[in-house]
């Protein structure tokens, strides 16, 4: 290719490439957990498919709690590779701190000290925090690598958990936390359950339903305002428009709710699909600039070759799915090998319906989004073009597939990617995107996005915690919640909110990015790794009483050796093992991510045997894909 | 107890003084590493046992038996767990060897990788007592004898338990993924069993949630589960954990004896659990390599010494359970 086809091919440049504004997709692309987000929603999707139980809330149940205790841990280990360190310790701590609060409040009869859990558990907390604290400081003070110095603390915390254990109660099992003064209290705080089927609520849905819409329209009208120039004054006329469509639209949803009748639900869905286009035209009619220059329509190779490339693999996507959903693959059956399942017809179609689809839609995508840089015209051409796939391919799936769930659920959620889509083709033609920052719509563009975002998941939380009675006779069994999960995630919301929001977060950031520049510029690096370590021990010991609450007896090898899980699913989710680049959000996605991908095996019946063979072969993919879509999107913005 | 003290004072906390038991405990040896009991009336007598243990609640059993023997006879004994690590475990046999040993007992979990270090036992003409795993092997390898459980036959007994219980279809949940012991339970279960037998791996014990939840899954994913027979201590907890969180009320089997299951099995929760009284595969090889040494006496006559299957129900289990709190069942 010659210097002049390849700049011809090129949008002029921004007058400085650094202040130039980039749109809410691609700051999105940027963010480090994008790429485990997409591998945890492909894993999800992949065990959705393949098995009965892992997308009910029995199957949620069962793999979020397995990703609760793994996820606080590798949240705070990833705070501390973005800080540089490592702590091999993390693990055997988690056993440690559980053994000690039991320790601490065990009758003096049985080995114990007796006290109350009212002081047990804090002094359990200021001695972990103390193992932190000397991990830190031994870090700092001897400047040797902290991989050496925790496998040091590993081996002694190993060592003391078994000594201590055989000194106090002369066996390897140490128990029982029930012992300790105010265990009831303590035991609600720690190892509450919430069991779904106790939970009767019969307007679930109907709640699910509007949170999802609510949800799904603040989304929209978020991301229209990050992405388009706002008028100087607003027109009027663009009221009415929305509002008619909004009515539309509301028709349309509860007709559809109230409806069974496919034929019916045909026509409902195309006047509440009509009643959103409007809508969000009227709205932005209403708030947003006229588009000057639609441009010519161009069609360069750049866009032809992903589009093409997209549409071509979603249709073999699509064909090899519609075959998933015969009866075999449904049913565990352990005669087939989990590697050999892989192999099988059904196997590879399940891989190849997930695989191709995903990655073709993200090609699609992708080719949409760079059409924009060519002229609104070809940005909107390629996105209708995408949505007519995805709708084409929607239909086929609901006429061919004899399984419900694809015949109803996958059916929906297509037509709704395409809708949307279409959607944002026809705002895009019409409107003009900003190119500079603009600090009003900016602010109220995330505070919608985010309270969209919000609603939705606490509308799908709701259909996931409560059960109605015409459910009751079909459930097989009963789902229960533990609050590990809660703690989970409120660990997760504040490790990243440290991360983004204060100052001992880009501290985290500067020391693990170079630490000598960061201390010159005034950065207590010290202190701040010593606090990385002492967070982690927190964790560890946050672990350690969800354990002993939940097991009233501890094993001293307990979390020995899962150190390096905790390791790994901060990498999966976009940490860097050398420092100063990563995510919490992405480390809580990474133990999801492992968690599913523990789960999905015996959740699917396979033979266990391959289970570790199947987890590294997910593990890498999710490593390269993470990197793949991170590089590329940098390369793009 | 004095070790103790420091944090009593600590702590502020008078009533510790009466905590633990008195110093009389201090021929017991502790810890993960080798560590030896000597008392000099059996004279400069000195025997290894080389296992697999992991220091769990079933080989600390073991590990008093052994410590009980060799105090009865006054010999030194040398305990080395390597932890299922077969590697460590064949650099601790050649350090029996080289310590010229009086006698190495070991357990082949691994036969395969253990199995050549077993035949450098006998060439150096130390004798070599098979102890827990290793009923298929210890005959080729030149060990005097074998004593555990056969495996098979512990796996052939829970089936039959099964049957008599009239439930349709068993998992057989694993705590390990490559252990041939476990392997051969679940091979005697669905020999005996006569319905249908699923035998899968159900997560480490050093992770007992992600037990929990890997049997939790397998219920859920085969609705046809009806009974479950755990192949160790912990995960046979898991599993009766597993099938209530799931509400299924499944028939629990398990193997071993731990508090934790025998206070099930006396509540009704769990059903049985194999006891393969593993005390004696500990006190038994001290006492057969001391005779050998002291008397020239070959225990076995070339045939395996079975210490199981024994079977703990709601009828004995108060019984063993006062044994066990004592560290001996």
């Amino acid at each position: 290719m010659t210097t002049d086809v390849a700049t011809a091919d090129v949008p002029a440049a921004a007058p400085d490439e650094r202040l130039a504004y980039r749109g809410p997709i691609q700051r999105l692309l940027v963010q480090p957990e994008i790429g485990a987000l997409l591998g945890a929603i492909s894993i999800w999707v992949f065990f959705w498919a393949v098995t009965v139980p892992f997308g009910t809330a029995i199957g949620t149940a069962n793999w979020l709690d397995v990703a609760a205790t793994l996820g606080i841990m590798a949240v705070a280990v990833a705070l501390l590779m973005i800080g540089g360190e490592f702590d091999l310790s993390a693990g055997a701590m988690t056993g440690a701190t559980g053994i000690l609060v039991i320790l601490l409040v065990k009758d003096t009869a049985g080995g114990g000290a007796g006290l109350s859990l009212w002081i047990g558990i804090p002094l359990s907390f200021v001695l972990a925090l103390g193992i932190g604290w000397f991990n830190g400081t031994l870090v700092e003070r001897t400047a040797l690598p902290s991989f050496i110095v925790t496998l040091g603390a590993f081996f002694v915390i190993k060592g003391a958990k078994l000594g201590f254990a055989k000194l106090f109660v002369e066996t390897i099992q140490v128990g029982r936390i029930d012992e300790g003064a105010g265990h009831d209290f303590w035991r609600k705080i720690f190892s509450s359950v919430w069991t779904r089927n106790d939970h009767i609520f019969n307007s679930r849905d109907t709640v699910y339903v509007a949170l999802l819409v609510v949800g799904g329209v603040a989304i929209l009208l978020g991301l229209l305002e990050l992405t388009y120039r706002r008028r100087a004054s607003f027109n009027p006329g663009g009221l009415p428009i929305a509002g008619i469509g909004a009515a539309a639209g509301l028709v349309g949803l509860f007709a559809l709710h109230g409806t069974e009748g496919t034929g019916a639900n045909f026509i409902w869905s195309i006047v509440m699909g009509a009643g959103v286009l409007i809508g969000a035209y009227g709205i932005a009619l209403w708030r947003f600039e006229p588009n000057p220059d639609r441009g010519a329509l161009q069609l360069p190779g750049g866009l032809l070759r992903p589009a093409g490339l997209g549409t071509g693999l979603v249709i073999l996507g699509v064909f090899f799915g519609l075959i998933l959903d015969s009866a075999p693959a449904l049913k565990p059956d352990r005669t087939v090998d989990t590697i050999f399942f892989l192999l099988t017809e059904q196997g590879l179609r399940a891989i190849l319906f997930v695989g191709l689809s995903i990655v073709g839609l993200v090609l699609l995508l992708i080719a949409a989004s760079r059409a924009r840089n060519f002229s609104s015209t070809s940005g909107t051409v390629v996105s209708i073009y995408t949505a007519i796939v995805v709708t084409v391919l929607a239909f086929i799936i609901q006429s061919e597939s004899d399984a419900p769930k694809f015949r109803a659920e996958l059916f929906s959620v297509l037509l709704l990617v395409a809708l949307l889509m279409a959607t944002w083709a026809v705002v895009g033609l019409y409107f003009e995107q900003r190119r500079f920052p603009d600090e009003a719509p900016d602010r109220l563009g995330r505070v919608l996005a985010i309270a969209g975002v919000v609603l939705a998941s606490v509308g799908v939380v709701f259909r996931l915690l409560f059960t109605t009675d015409s459910e009751l006779p079909t459930l097989v069994g009963q789902t229960q919640f533990r609050v590990s999960i809660l703690w989970f995630l409120l660990s997760a919301g504040l490790a990243t909110w440290v991360l983004a929001r204060t100052k001992f977060g880009s501290w985290t950031f500067a020391v693990g990015g170079s630490k000598s520049a960061s201390r010159q510029v005034g950065v207590p690096a010290a202190r701040t790794k010593t606090q990385l370590f002492m967070i982690v021990s927190a964790a560890a010991w946050l672990v350690g009483m969800l354990l002993a609450f939940r097991l009233q007896t501890i094993q001293a090898s307990t979390g020995d050796g899962k150190e390096f899980e905790y390791i790994i699913a901060a990498v999966v989710g976009g940490t860097l093992l050398m420092g100063g680049y990563g995510s919490a959000a992405g480390a809580a996605i990474g133990a999801m991510i492992m968690a599913m991908s523990f789960q999905g095996i015996p959740f699917a019946g396979w033979n266990s045997d391959w289970r570790f063979l199947f987890l590294g072969v997910i593990l890498l993919l999710a490593v390269m894909a993470n990197n793949y879509i991170r590089k590329t999107a940098e390369e793009a913005s | 107890m004095r070790k103790f003290r420091w944090l009593a004072i600590v702590l502020a906390f008078t009533r510790v003084a009466a905590a633990c038991g008195g110093d009389g405990d201090d021929t017991t040896s502790t810890g993960a590493t080798q560590d030896t009991v000597d008392l000099t009336q059996g004279g400069d007598l000195t025997f290894h046992m080389v296992t697999h243990s992991d220091d769990g609640p079933f080989w600390s059993v073991v590990k008093r038996g052994m410590d009980d023997a060799c105090a009865a006879v006054g010999v030194s004994c040398v305990w080395s767990p390597s932890v299922n690590t077969p590697e460590k475990q064949v650099q601790d046999i050649d350090a029996a060897i080289a310590a010229a040993s009086d006698g190495i007992a070991i357990s082949l979990a691994s036969p395969d990788q253990v199995g050549p270090a077993a035949e450098r036992v006998v060439a150096a003409g130390i004798p070599l007592y098979t102890l827990n795993s290793g009923l298929d092997f210890y005959k080729a390898l030149g060990a005097v004898t074998h004593i555990g459980q056969t495996e098979f036959v512990a796996g052939q007994g829970a089936g039959e338990r099964f049957n008599a219980l009239g439930v349709s279809h068993v998992l057989c949940a694993r705590q390990e993924q490559s252990n041939v012991g476990l392997e051969e339970r679940c091979a005697g279960l669905a020999d005996t069993f006569s319905g249908q037998v699923t035998s899968e791996f159900g997560g480490l014990d050093n992770d007992i949630p992600a037990q929990e939840a890997a049997i939790a899954a397998i219920l859920a994913a085969d609705p046809s589960i009806d009974a479950i027979l755990g192949v160790g201590p912990p995960i046979a907890i898991s599993a009766l954990n597993a099938s209530e969180t799931a509400g299924r009320g499944a028939a629990i089997g398990g193997f071993d004896l731990t508090p934790e299951i025998l206070d099930a099995i006396e509540t009704g929760t769990i059903a049985f659990t194999v006891d393969q009284q593993q005390y004696l595969q500990g006190y038994l090889p001290i006492i057969f390599m001391f005779l050998q040494a002291t008397n020239q006496n070959t225990a076995g006559g070339g045939l395996p010494i079975l210490t199981g299957p024994g079977f703990v129900t709601s009828d004995n289990a108060a019984e063993v359970k006062d044994l066990s709190a004592q560290g001996t069942r």
